[in-house]
């Protein structure tokens, strides 16, 4: 009954420079968000935000992190998210910021918000589209991610990653 | 509460305030074992900051501390804090080991949210 409760902080990385995309990765982020909590709320802060952090999921295309922490310190990693201005990796730094979109007490609930929220997002990029061709681009992979009766594939609702 | 009966006996109202006090003060003694110059006013308040930024970040370092007094030759003084951080505080003083490369150490003498009940101390009564 009794149970560690965990927080799933949802975020996205947004960096002007393409370059940064091949940055994103889980210990490059994990050692960037320590410090800003490091910086922002000090020893105490970083102790009680490490005791159960991990980088849970990572999509370098779409630039999506889930981030996994105790509940008794969310805040003060939410908190100091907004204070992580560059991402190091391999002796190349480049400057992102994260934005918060979602936190959630499970995996399951932040796949869901981020199922319904690549759906608008994709929606959007098709309204800005100036090109024929990407919109194009976009039309077709909209229609290939969709439910197929097929037994081989397995048939998920997820966002099709790659075209953005 | 007003009570019950009517206009000729006075009415008796009672009111109990929890944690209505906004600061915190501390008299604090800081030692330095191994002798050498002593710091100034402004030098103290920046080690209590630092102290604060250490153990609780740029966030720490940013609580309102104020040092209401300070005597250079016994080296204690009073701070002031809003009541919300006297945690931060106090675990911030007692966790600093250094002042410019010597050991040090803070004592907390006495603390209350009333800065009047600092001036008396039963532990050095001489009966």
């Amino acid at each position: 009954m009794v149970r560690f409760k965990n927080r799933y902080v949802l975020c996205e990385v947004v960096s002007e420079d393409p370059r940064c995309r091949q940055c994103i990765e889980d210990r490059a982020l994990g050692l960037a968000v320590r410090d800003a909590i490091a910086r922002v709320h000090g020893d105490y802060g970083l102790a009680c935000c490490s005791i159960s952090f991990t980088v849970k999921y990572l999509n370098a295309y779409t630039g999506t992190v889930l981030l996994r922490c105790r509940k008794d310190s969310y805040r003060l990693l939410c908190s100091a998210l907004p204070f992580v201005r560059h991402l190091e990796s391999r002796a190349q730094r480049y400057p992102c910021c994260l934005n918060t979109l979602h936190v959630g007490g499970t995996i399951r609930t932040c796949q869901k918000f981020l199922i319904q929220y690549n759906r608008t997002q994709l929606l959007r990029l098709l309204q800005n589209c100036t090109n024929e061709e990407e919109r194009q681009c976009i039309q077709k992979s909209l229609l290939s991610c969709s439910l197929t009766e097929e037994q081989s594939q397995s048939g998920d609702e997820e966002e099709d990653d790659g075209t953005e | 509460r007003p009570a019950g009966r009517g206009m000729a006996a006075a009415a008796f109202e009672r009111r109990v305030l929890r944690r209505a006090a906004e600061h915190h003060y501390l008299r604090v003694r800081l030692e330095l074992p191994d002798g050498g110059a002593r710091p100034s006013a402004a030098q103290f308040k920046q080690l209590v900051v630092t102290a604060l930024r250490e153990l609780h970040g740029e966030v720490g370092a940013a609580l309102p501390v104020d040092v209401l007094t300070y005597e250079e030759k016994t080296l204690s003084a009073i701070l002031r804090v809003i009541s919300s951080g006297l945690v931060k505080l106090w675990s911030a003083l007692t966790l600093l080991g250094f002042y410019q490369n010597r050991r040090c150490a803070f004592r907390v003498l006495q603390t209350s949210p009333f800065l009047l009940a600092l001036s008396g101390n039963s532990r050095e009564l001489v009966l």
